[in-house]
């Protein structure tokens, strides 16, 4: 169960922690995720983007890490930034009201230089 | 009277060293070939422990006798990072985790005795006991 | 070592090795369930294999004896893993009746009563993708008014059914407050967020029907949006409303919007587990549903919710990959 089909994966650009999440985000994968996420969390005044460019799908779990990990990254002073949502989960975003709290990003407006 | 000897655990044939030290001295102490061999794989298991988590240590093979019985007692002490949850590495199902740990359910199953001190970042002793029955 | 045991072996097995014979063989395998029964490890069956032969031939090479020893050493670990397998296993059921009693607390704890309003027809399913529901409905009772909220924990399982605990003692507390839905969810947003931990988020829907004047009044925490049947133009509009998961800010507002049922109106409210269901060929649209919900807007609010249930559990093979939950509320026609 360890290795299901998700990576991700942390570069830094202009000290922002981005990582690069590839793959689907549900119940199985999620802990991956949250795991990776939790190494960083408390650091005070993070800048962090999570970018799902390369998520196809994510469910209420993959959406719970997302938010927990705003909630923690906000109470140590940080920020949050999701970017490359693909239409089905920028609809996730806006059905949660999500979209009114976190800085998020849809794909066609991605910067060109935002890929490696 | 104890008798009693001791390998130091740094590289990978030094657990070579402390199987065959604890074959030997099983058999002194009149055990049979399936206990033999279960007190050999036992002080694998921990040399293995030691080789690849802590970097160094020591096994520590004796000889014992306590109210008409003989058996015999290995001490196995590292100053490795030490075990934050000794309970969680004492469940089955830990063994087949491959961390820090895996392996002591299996060495308690094959010993009649265990008992393990752990200090995080000051390191384990584990004693383990067989008696010939 | 038990003696007996090592007898018999040795001589079933002096038998077998004179004849070579089928019967011979099935005698020794009705006998190795003793092995298992004595719980007698894998190294000591090769033990006892090994003094068996030697009683009977001592004579053969060393290199027989050798290897035995060799097989002996191999067990030991094939044995550990064995007996650490067994023991998973059992603690395995001792969890799984653990889990059927919890099961059968959460139906008890959960329980909430249907409404019986005049003039409306209340119909619902709830199902589990595995044992325990991360979905919870709640109806509330008042006079001239019925209202029902739709909830959905974020993530599954056991940590999902302890929370719903939370939700519902919060809905009890309000049987005396001002129910209007934007309100109730005012409330139970600040006990959730007071609650729970920072990555455990419920979404909410709360409906509430006034009997006197047929109107449905909602508001929404993050949920999926509900679906309002117009038997007059027999089209669906989506009734949505602003407002974040509950438990994420403490100070967050919902809005509140209102819909008029006419006569064989209705209002579907679901969880994801209904809109993001997907079947091998991927998900299955939000127009199929609407269309499963007209094949039978003439039917009970029961038999929709059914219908829609079975259809598109049918269509997922019966394997639900989320906790499935339908609330009907319609307007009965005079």
């Amino acid at each position: 169960m360890q290795d299901m089909n998700l990576q991700v994966e942390l570069l830094e650009k202009n000290s922002v922690q981005c990582f690069k999440v590839v793959g689907e985000i549900d119940a199985y994968t999620a802990p991956v995720l949250k795991e990776r996420l939790a190494a960083v969390e408390k650091v005070e005044g993070l800048h962090a983007e999570l970018d799902l460019s390369e998520v196809d799908y994510m469910d209420s779990t993959g959406l719970g890490v997302c938010v927990g990990f705003y909630k923690a990254v906000s109470n140590n002073g940080g920020h949050v930034k999701i970017t490359g949502l693909n239409r089905r989960l920028s609809r996730l975003f806006e059905i949660t009201g999500l979209n009114e709290i976190i800085d998020i990003e849809l794909k066609e407006s991605e910067d060109d230089n935002a890929t490696l | 009277m104890n008798l009693g000897s001791s390998v130091e655990i740094i590289t990978e044939w030094d657990i070579v060293a402390a199987r065959q030290l604890g074959r030997n001295e099983a058999k002194q102490v009149g055990f049979g070939t399936v206990d033999q061999a279960r007190i050999t794989t036992a002080i694998s298991e921990l040399a293995r422990n030691i080789y690849l988590y802590a970097g160094k240590g020591k096994i520590e093979i004796e000889r014992i006798s306590e109210a008409g019985l003989v058996g015999i007692k290995i001490i196995a002490s590292d100053e490795g990072p030490g075990i934050p949850d000794l309970r969680k590495v004492m469940e089955d199902g830990f063994t087949t985790s491959g961390g820090l740990g895996a392996g002591m359910p299996g060495v308690k199953r094959l010993m009649d005795e265990f008992k393990v001190i752990s200090e995080v970042g000051e390191g384990t002793t584990i004693i383990t006991t067989k008696w010939l029955h | 070592m038990p003696q007996e045991v090592t007898k018999q072996y040795k001589e079933i097995m002096s038998k077998y090795l004179e004849s070579q014979s089928e019967e011979d063989l099935y005698v020794g395998q009705q006998f190795s369930r003793r092995f298992i029964e004595k719980d007698i490890a894998p190294e000591d069956v090769i033990s006892i294999h090994k003094s068996a032969l030697f009683e009977l031939h001592p004579n053969l090479r060393k290199q027989v004896w050798d290897s035995l020893d060799f097989l002996i050493e191999m067990m030991i670990h094939y044995g550990l893993t064995m007996r650490e397998h067994q023991s998973l296993v059992r603690k395995q059921e001792a969890i799984q009746m653990e889990m059927n009693v919890a099961t059968k607390v959460q139906d008890t704890l959960l329980k909430t009563v249907e409404p019986d309003a005049e003039g409306l027809d209340v119909g619902w399913i709830s199902q589990p993708a595995h044992q325990m529901n991360g979905d919870y409905i709640y109806f509330l009772n008042q006079e001239n008014a019925s209202s029902v909220a739709v909830a959905d924990v974020i993530g599954k399982g056991i940590p999902a059914a302890l929370c719903m605990s939370m939700i519902k003692f919060g809905m009890d507390g309000l049987q005396n407050e001002n129910s209007s839905p934007d309100n109730v969810l005012g409330i139970i947003n600040r006990i959730v967020e007071k609650s729970v931990d920072d990555s455990m988020f419920i979404s909410m829907f709360y409906g509430k029907y006034n009997s006197i004047t047929s109107t449905f009044s909602y508001a929404s925490a993050g949920h999926e949006p509900a679906l309002h049947f117009s038997s007059g133009t027999s089209a669906f509009t989506e009734l949505d409303a602003r407002g974040l998961l509950l438990g994420v800010k403490k100070e967050a507002i919902y809005d509140e919007h209102s819909v008029v049922l006419e006569e064989g109106d209705f209002v579907v409210m679901m969880t994801d587990g209904v809109t993001e269901s997907r079947t091998e060929n991927g998900f299955i649209e939000m127009s199929a549903i609407k269309s499963l919900l007209a094949e039978k807007k003439d039917e009970s609010a029961q038999e929709i919710a059914d219908y829609v249930y079975s259809e598109l559990s049918r269509m997922q093979d019966y394997q639900l990959s989320d906790d499935f939950t339908i609330v009907i509320f319609k307007k009965k026609t005079v």
